[in-house]
């Protein structure tokens, strides 16, 4: 359109036709070479979040949905606020939500831990010894394994009679601890039981090993575009090595470690597979372990719901996921634009 | 005695006040630390660092490698009890007979026909097939078109041009399990989890991560070589198929086979997306097939499959991974 008027606009004179033919043919290929990313995003991902928000007020609960749309759009007992209402209100489904998300949550106390061991094995790393990039790979294994034949091996080391009691506790059986189903519960089948630490554990245990290396290598490149004669000027002011580090290395690394925080508290948000894999969850929510992707799955189409899905209800849930991804980033952008102040 | 001689006068100049304190510092200094009575030796310091840096290292890295290790050991085991107890080596004496029908490869012959039997028309060669297609289709156009998506926003100057890259960066803020389900709505109207298109067609469309990362690779190529072939009379067709995909290359492969990785491992989506057992990853079957553990497939049938899904990648690692720890690096300093 843009392209069109400019042509229509402009005197007819010799040099400056030449401009405008550039000009259209920047503004043709502009589009055509991202047309197909522009069609992929626009049908996969936009009219997917309008569907679903759509899908959020009404009664749909499986079935074509083209016939659906085309039937009209029903929402329950008239209110289309019937689900957002039904999650906070209903016992059993809020039971679900903040179990949901209290584990999400809780799994990200692996976050800090994985941040801390990453800065201090990238900090070994670059040392300026001979092959540190042999171990840069090393640590990046885990990372390309496929997260189910890693959480089958990890389900099988943490048995009682695994690899790791053996290792850590020899033959004496009495001190074997029973990682993945702990005995003698007291108390109810709940997130925050104490009784099921040692499960969150594993999953913590297997994050942090999985994800080591991704985020050493992000520290290496940070570490090695860190001013080297801001470094040495501190050192010559007579700073030692570990105050170089806080106030030269880390508020120069900040964009780095920042970036990590925004996605892995993004990721963490969405953790599904590693607990259902662990526990045998069979595509329901396990009030014990589950993140909160665990409810959405459990209400879409291969749930352990599956005779009933309510994709209505999924949907809602979908959005209200969005909504809190959303605003903890944003919280997270603001106390970082803050702390800059 | 000479040595004895030196202990002795340098415990005279340091003035420490006795032998043990004396000899504690005196070691400390080698080590490189400076103490009140010795100043700490750099060169046999960093020594010191050195040896105490590789030891951590290898420690751990051996913690990083011995998942896999465990994983080949298990996979040979003959039961569920003989896997869980192995820790370096499969061989458990109190079994008398460590290997299953002294097959070495038997847990792997049961997968072939776990994988025969459990998933209709689907055999072992088509799951991979399938996984391999998952894999490779998407990843190799995805890219292509990321790059040419690229090529607009940082080589060409159009009118949309910021208002098109917001549009579709503020696409990455969306979750994909919020629009999961509707996701496989459609593509149930389309029909394309009866046929496994729903794992590979979204792909061809190129990803804005891929497409904004070649777009940081882009910026840092002259421009002139453009302006050249322009004045040539190369039209962008020509510019982008000559110039740009050859110079992207190492950027365009490094991604390339970071999306491999995800999509050979991509449990979650091919669960959600497809319905018919024919079309089927290995990550799906291999979660699959644990329901079917039993007294006469053992765990290890499972360690086997996770095994053969887990080999190709490290392999392909290996062969990559200068360009994808290298593209790595990238992203950690641009960001």
């Amino acid at each position: 359109m843009e392209a069109v008027n400019t042509v229509e606009s402009t005197p007819v004179q010799k040099p400056k036709k030449r401009i405008n033919q550039q000009k259209l043919q920047d503004n043709l290929w502009g589009w055509l070479f991202t047309s197909p990313l522009i069609i992929g995003t626009l049908v996969f991902v936009y009219i997917a979040l309008i569907i679903t928000i759509v899908l959020s007020f009404t009664d749909y609960d499986g079935g074509n949905l083209m016939d659906y749309l085309s039937g009209g759009l029903h929402t329950v007992d008239g209110n289309p606020f019937y689900w957002y209402k039904y999650i906070f209100t209903d016992a059993d489904q809020f039971k679900y939500f903040y179990s949901g998300l209290f584990n999400a949550v809780f799994y990200m106390i692996g976050i800090p831990i994985g941040m801390f061991l990453s800065m201090f094995f990238a900090v070994c790393m670059t040392r300026d010894i001979k092959g540190g990039n042999v171990y840069r790979i090393i640590y990046y294994l885990p990372s390309v394994a496929s997260s189910v034949a890693i959480s089958y091996t990890f389900q099988r080391l943490f048995q009682f009679e695994g690899a790791i009691n053996q290792v850590l506790f020899g033959t004496d059986q009495t001190k074997y601890i029973r990682w993945l189903a702990p005995t003698n519960v007291t108390g109810a089948n709940e997130a925050w039981n104490p009784a099921f630490l040692t499960m969150k554990w594993v999953i913590i245990i297997m994050g942090a090993w999985k994800g080591l290396g991704g985020t050493i290598i992000l520290y290496v490149a940070g570490l090695s575009g860190v001013n080297a004669s801001h470094k040495e000027a501190a050192s010559i002011d007579g700073a030692n090595g570990w105050i170089t580090f806080w106030k030269i290395v880390i508020p120069q690394l900040w964009p780095t470690i920042f970036y990590n925080i925004v996605t892995s508290v993004i990721g963490g948000m969405q953790i599904y597979a590693e607990p259902d894999m662990l526990f045998n969850g069979a595509y329901g929510f396990d009030f014990r372990v589950s993140g909160y992707v665990a409810l959405i799955v459990k209400w879409g189409p291969q749930g352990n719901n599956a005779g009933h899905p309510n994709f209505a209800y999924a949907a809602t849930l979908g959005i209200i996921l969005a909504i809190m991804i959303a605003i903890l980033t944003l919280v997270q952008f603001y106390l970082d634009s803050k702390a800059d102040k | 005695m000479s040595e004895q001689e030196n202990k002795v006068s340098a415990e005279i100049e340091s003035g420490a006040p006795n032998k043990f304190v004396d000899v504690l510092c005196l070691v400390l200094s080698k080590l490189g630390f400076s103490t009140k009575y010795y100043k700490g030796s750099k060169q046999s310091g960093k020594i010191f660092m050195d040896v105490l840096d590789y030891l951590v290292l290898s420690l751990v890295g051996l913690i990083m490698l011995y998942p896999f290790w465990w994983m080949i050991c298990a996979s040979f085991a003959s039961s569920t009890a003989a896997v869980t107890q192995t820790v370096i080596w499969f061989v458990n004496p109190t079994w008398a007979n460590p290997l299953r029908n002294n097959e070495a490869f038997y847990n792997f012959s049961q997968f072939f026909v776990a994988c025969e039997t459990r998933f209709g028309d689907a055999n072992f060669f088509i799951i991979v097939l399938n996984t391999l297609l998952y894999s490779i289709v998407p990843v190799v156009v995805g890219v292509i078109t990321s790059t040419s998506a690229a090529f607009a926003f940082s080589k060409i100057e159009w009118k949309a041009r910021e208002g098109v890259f917001f549009g579709l960066l503020a696409a990455i803020m969306i979750p994909w399990p919020s629009i999961m389900i509707v996701q496989y709505c459609m593509f149930v109207i389309f029909g394309w989890t009866e046929n496994g298109l729903s794992m590979w067609v979204p792909g061809l469309f190129g990803s804005i991560m891929t497409a904004f990362f070649i777009r940081q690779f882009l910026y840092g190529l002259p421009t002139s070589i453009i302006e050249a072939a322009k004045i040539d009379g190369a039209g962008y067709w020509m510019i982008f198929w000559r110039f740009i995909i050859p110079l992207a290359l190492p950027a365009m492969m490094a991604q390339g086979i970071l999306s491999f990785f995800g999509a050979w491992n991509n449990y979650l989506g091919c669960f959600m997306m497809v319905d018919n057992t024919r079309w089927y990853n290995l990550p799906v079957v291999i979660q699959k097939l644990t329901q079917d553990v039993s007294a006469t497939m053992g765990q290890g049938v499972v360690m086997a499959a996770s095994l053969m899904s887990v080999i190709p990648v490290l392999i392909l690692f290996g062969i990559f991974q200068k360009q994808i720890i290298g593209s790595l690096m990238l992203t950690g300093s641009k960001e």
